[in-house]
């Protein structure tokens, strides 16, 4: 989105600290379109990959009678955990925050539970 | 400063970011548009085709009409109310940044779903501005990407954007009437067989892609009923076209100066809005 830093960059950029988390990305969950990254991006997947799994898994749930809107998927390679968490917003289309997690170096619980805290900052 | 003569708009806006050119571009045509650019990036755009992140931030709620009105009074250069919004605690950068990123890229769709007519270059215009703006190059390729999904997945975008959803009342389809989410609720609830998917982004403060791409996926699942309308000339393809050369030279008409469009032998359109036509 360019060279200079903005707040949401900055914003991303801090999420690096989080133990583990190798690459972040700021998705829009309809139109796929990526708002910004920092970290390892391609750890992440293309912000239309990440907006096309979490819709389908959500049309999915709602199939099965899940009420609401999806709040996280967590997936686990042998290597690394990728995790997508909605961010709370109070207007406007959903947002995904996804993240690309080192399992050697990730307590996966620990994880989630910063990474969500954390979400809730991004739009700050 | 010079622009290189463009073959169609994302070749002319690929040129003025080269040349870090701050000012607009208006661009003629059903729906046409307005395209602000910062520093040679695309900072806004302004199309009766779909809404700006104004419109998104007050169609939606997320700031409300009096809070805006005061804001707006407080800093009369639109150009610098973003930090006004910030600093009176109405939203935040980085969401004010999501918005209106979000509302150039679908700007820019909404500019492409129909062949444009001439342009014009002019000084700035004040305008709510998505800081640093989006490099030319990048949202030339995500038009072009959205517009081919799109028909993909249903048809032409432009004959698309001209049909007028309905909701399907079908007591023995599930989908019809449970098993949505609140967004998907919501845009049911808003159709009614009378609005097209451009009705339905203002009246929600939604993007217009967002909701077209939403339609369709209600539409799958039974919710909707979405007759779309074919007109003969389709629509431009979006692939960006440079000049053979981005380097000015003296001798190159200056596209302020002569006469700014090209026009084909017998053709009346310049080729090209955030594309050519033809599929060139």
């Amino acid at each position: 989105m360019g060279e200079r830093m903005t707040a949401l960059q900055d914003s991303l950029d801090r999420l690096l600290d989080s133990p583990g988390v190798t690459g972040v990305a700021l998705i829009d969950a309809v139109t796929g379109l990526t708002y910004a990254t920092a970290g390892d991006a391609a750890q992440v997947g293309t912000g239309t990959e990440v907006s096309d799994l979490a819709a389908l898994i959500s049309e999915r749930l709602g199939e099965a009678g899940a009420v609401g809107e999806l709040e996280s998927v967590v997936m686990t390679s042998r290597r690394r955990h990728q995790v997508l968490l909605s961010v709370p917003r109070s207007a406007g289309d959903p947002l995904l925050l996804a993240a690309g997690l080192d399992r050697d170096r990730a307590n996966m619980a620990l994880a989630l539970r910063s990474l969500g805290d954390r979400a809730r900052e991004v739009l700050a | 400063m010079k622009t290189p003569s463009a073959r169609n708009v994302p070749a002319l806006l690929q040129a003025l970011h080269q040349e870090g050119f701050t000012g607009t571009v208006r661009v003629s045509g059903a729906p046409g548009g307005t395209i602000h650019l910062r520093d040679g990036r695309v900072g806004a755009i302004e199309t009766p085709g779909a809404p700006t992140a104004t419109s998104t931030l007050l169609a939606s709620g997320r700031i409300d009409d009096d809070a805006w009105l005061a804001a707006c009074a407080a800093e009369p250069d639109a150009d610098r109310l973003g930090h006004h919004l910030e600093a009176a605690g109405l939203i935040g950068a980085a969401e004010l940044e999501v918005v209106c990123t979000a509302a150039v890229y679908d700007g820019a769709f909404a500019m492409a779903l129909s062949p444009p007519g001439d342009w014009e270059l002019t000084d700035r215009e004040p305008t709510l501005l998505a800081r640093p703006g989006v490099d030319p190059r990048p949202l030339a390729e995500e038009t072009t990407r959205r517009i081919a999904l799109l028909s993909r997945l249903r048809g032409p975008a432009g004959d698309l954007a001209r049909g007028r959803p309905a909701p399907v009342v079908d007591r023995a389809h599930p989908a019809s009437g449970g098993g949505l989410t609140p967004r998907h609720r919501e845009l049911v609830d808003s159709a009614n067989g009378r609005r097209t998917p451009r009705d339905l982004a203002f009246a929600r403060g939604r993007g217009l892609y967002a909701v077209m791409l939403d339609l369709i996926r209600l539409e799958a699942l039974g919710a909707v009923r979405w007759e779309t309308m074919t007109v003969p000339e389709g629509r431009p393809s979006t692939a960006p076209r440079l000049p053979p050369q981005t380097a000015t030279s003296a001798d190159e008409p200056s596209q302020r100066a002569g006469p700014l469009p090209r026009r084909r032998p017998g053709g009346g359109f310049p080729t090209g809005d955030f594309g050519a036509k033809d599929g060139e």
